[in-house]
């Protein structure tokens, strides 16, 4: 009787000891996984620096190395907020109509050609508040009203767009008079130039946010999905919301920074900076469907295409190669990725 | 038991009968195109009336035409459930082939652009059926890529027709009910591709992919050629926008007319009903969708509204209309 108890005891035991092997398995191959994907990006970026610096003395000079922290800071904070909204499943196609608001309400308050008064910091808190209702609105929209993200967003590009050029009349351009904020965004300090700053910060904030708040975890539920989330009871409506608040206010704070570096207000300051930003976090690994990813692989997707354009460039490859080098390893990137795991059941939209 | 059942059937009966007497009549998402079409088109008329009798409808229909073949393409698209980012870049392409090769080939560069674009069309759909990408970061990239080749092949200028111009030009000059050619051509192809969806296997089996890929699948669809026939419309349609891009202007450039029909023809192709999630999708009502994008600039002027507040009211339109025809229930998940 003890016998057959033990040997069944022993039984169970060994069979806990096999599922554990294969739990423990299933773990370090996710592990290795989400390193290999980062990696990957990592060798990309050194063979990219590596081929670039042979073709130009140039490119790998401190000076030029600034120039690309520079030039990836904009991109690096609307990309952060993009990042979140595709955590969610969603798409935020509004960056640019958001930046052009935001830059447009913020020059039209500050220190400008045009005259008007001049807030300081209020012009900031203004612009941002701008950039918030333009986010809070798309995000009652997306749940409240249900359209689909794709469409609010690109209606509030357009809406953002209207805001700017409505403000911006017919006047003369506005050009930024203030002296100390004139090329405030490539000056350096401590090594780095001042809008990299704001971007690393941008960068941590997000990253705390993700990992340690409950609105990023809730955000990374709702991308793998949303039923157990409203079945588990957590607030998913809220949380969609507070996403595209967030995102919208990045985007603003984009269009600040942008409109300082540009000198003058325009509409269009944000142009071009949606196709950088949103094939940056899909090259990075973030799935378009949600639930999978993170801003630091994002930040390398940024660094990639930043320090690809201003490669092309010191290597003399005409300008209008740019977007098809940039679409080309977009493509590459998610053949790349989905390779491995293509079934002939599996759905891809 | 059978009390029971009768006693809930007769709660259950005038619900269910509300509910398909507004199916029998096509459903909100059918006619609210058409309606949304008409309230504004009567809105403008009112504010207007020199607009309507001086042939302001043959001016919005001759202006939407390059949208409407955008828009019908990317419906079929949109249709098997996924999206194509890169068919007005087709398109645009497709217009400078057209200006590049009307001079030496004559007529038969409308033919060979139009192959071009389809294969163009196909390749996105091969691509995404058979390395199983989502479309909407595949067709990002094809965009990049096929706007390069326009500006390499343009030369960053304008390309002028230089010879062999007038066959195409004549589809713009020429018109029934002085609605130019380039528009009919659209409602052709709307109605080509309506009976299509309507009546062939293929375009029911399109319908399934949109509404469920997995139950498709299991259901022996062929799922991957009819996704690549999908893209491949999407190229062919965009190839119509390029020739009625040169038939309008006679010389086409990568920043002119038509370099900004991305947006405009997604649009169009949601406000004439078509789901963005797949499976639902009715050619006919995306004519009146491109006809309200196109109205939609000349109403706001006509309304008063300055110009410069147009893509405001653009953009609240889009959202405004889509979340009035969008069809939704309680529980489902919007992405």
């Amino acid at each position: 009787m003890v016998d057959k108890v033990l040997s069944e005891q022993g039984a169970g035991s060994i069979s806990t000891t096999a599922i554990r092997i294969r739990e423990s398995g299933i773990e370090r191959r996710a592990r290795f996984r989400g390193l290999a994907e980062p990696l990957s990006l990592l060798v990309a970026l050194a063979v990219l620096i590596g081929v670039f610096s042979l073709f130009n003395e140039r490119f790998l000079t401190a000076s030029n190395f600034q120039n690309v922290l520079t030039q990836s800071a904009i991109p690096l904070i609307v990309a952060v907020g993009a990042t979140l909204v595709i955590l969610l499943g969603s798409i935020d196609l509004s960056v640019e109509g958001v930046m052009g608001a935001t830059g447009m309400t913020w020059i039209l308050l500050s220190a400008n050609s045009r005259g008007g008064g001049d807030l300081g910091p209020w012009a900031w808190v203004i612009a941002l508040g701008v950039a918030l209702v333009l986010g809070v609105a798309s995000g009652l929209i997306f749940t409240a009203l249900k359209v689909p993200s794709f469409i609010v967003t690109l209606g509030m590009w357009y809406v953002g767009l209207g805001i700017a050029t409505m403000l911006y009349g017919t006047d003369l351009l506005p050009r930024l008079e203030d002296e100390g904020l004139k090329g405030w965004t490539s000056r350096i300090s401590f090594g780095l130039p001042n809008s990299f700053w704001v971007a690393l910060l941008v960068i941590g904030l997000g990253m705390f946010v993700l990992r340690s708040t409950r609105i990023g975890r809730v955000t990374l539920a709702i991308g793998n999905s949303e039923t157990i989330v409203r079945s588990a009871g957590l607030p998913a409506f809220r949380v969609k919301v507070a996403v595209f608040a967030i995102a919208a206010l990045l985007s603003g704070l984009g269009g600040i920074l942008a409109t300082v570096q540009l000198d003058i207000g325009s509409p269009t300051v944000g142009s071009g900076v949606l196709f950088i930003v949103i094939p940056a976090v899909v090259i990075g690994g973030t799935h378009l469907g949600g639930g999978k990813g993170g801003i630091l692989r994002t930040v390398l997707g940024v660094f990639l295409l930043t320090i690809l354009n201003n490669g092309l460039i010191l290597s003399g490859v005409e300008s209008s190669y740019q977007s098809a080098v940039t679409g080309a390893i977009l493509v590459a990137a998610i053949v790349f990725a989905a390779w491995s795991q293509r079934d002939r059941l599996q759905v891809a939209k | 038991m059978s009390k029971i059942d009768n006693e809930t059937t007769k709660i259950a009966v005038p619900a269910r009968g509300k509910l398909q007497s507004v199916k029998r009549i096509g459903g909100w998402h059918a006619i609210g195109p058409i309606v949304i079409f008409l309230v504004i088109l009567v809105v403008v008329a009112i504010l207007t009336p020199a607009f309507i009798g001086g042939g302001g409808l043959a001016i919005i229909a001759s202006s939407s035409a390059p949208i409407l073949l955008l828009a019908l393409g990317q419906a079929m698209v949109l249709n098997v459930g996924s999206i194509d980012l890169s068919n007005a870049a087709i398109g645009l392409l497709g217009a400078i082939l057209l200006a590049l090769t009307l001079g030496p080939v004559a007529g038969l560069s409308p033919l060979i652009v139009l192959l071009a674009t389809t294969a163009f069309g196909a390749v996105n759909g091969l691509i995404l059926a058979y390395a199983q990408v989502p479309s909407f970061a595949l067709t990002l990239g094809t965009l990049g890529i096929f706007q390069a080749v326009a500006l390499v092949a343009s030369g960053r200028t304008t390309v002028y027709v230089s010879s062999n111009g007038e066959g195409v030009h004549a589809l713009y000059e020429s018109g029934i009910a002085n609605v130019p050619m380039t528009f009919w051509m659209g409602v052709l192809l709307a109605v080509a591709l309506w009976v299509l969806l309507r009546y062939t296997r293929i375009g029911r089996g399109m319908t399934a992919i949109g509404k469920n890929e997995s139950a498709a699948i299991f259901s022996a669809v062929r799922t991957r050629s009819l996704k690549v026939l999908a893209f491949a419309l999407s190229g062919f349609a965009a190839g119509l926008a390029g020739i009625a891009i040169i038939a309008q202007a006679g010389s086409a450039s990568p920043t002119g007319l038509g370099s900004d029909l991305l947006l405009p023809a997604i649009a169009a192709a949601l406000i004439g009903g078509t789901s963005i999630s797949g499976g639902v999708v009715n050619p006919l009502t995306v004519i009146f969708g491109a006809l309200t994008v196109a109205l939609v600039p000349i109403a706001t002027t006509a309304v008063g509204i300055e110009a410069q507040a147009q893509s405001l009211v653009y953009g609240a339109v889009i959202i405004g209309v889509v979340a009035l025809t969008m069809s939704r229930n309680k529980t489902s998940i919007v992405k």
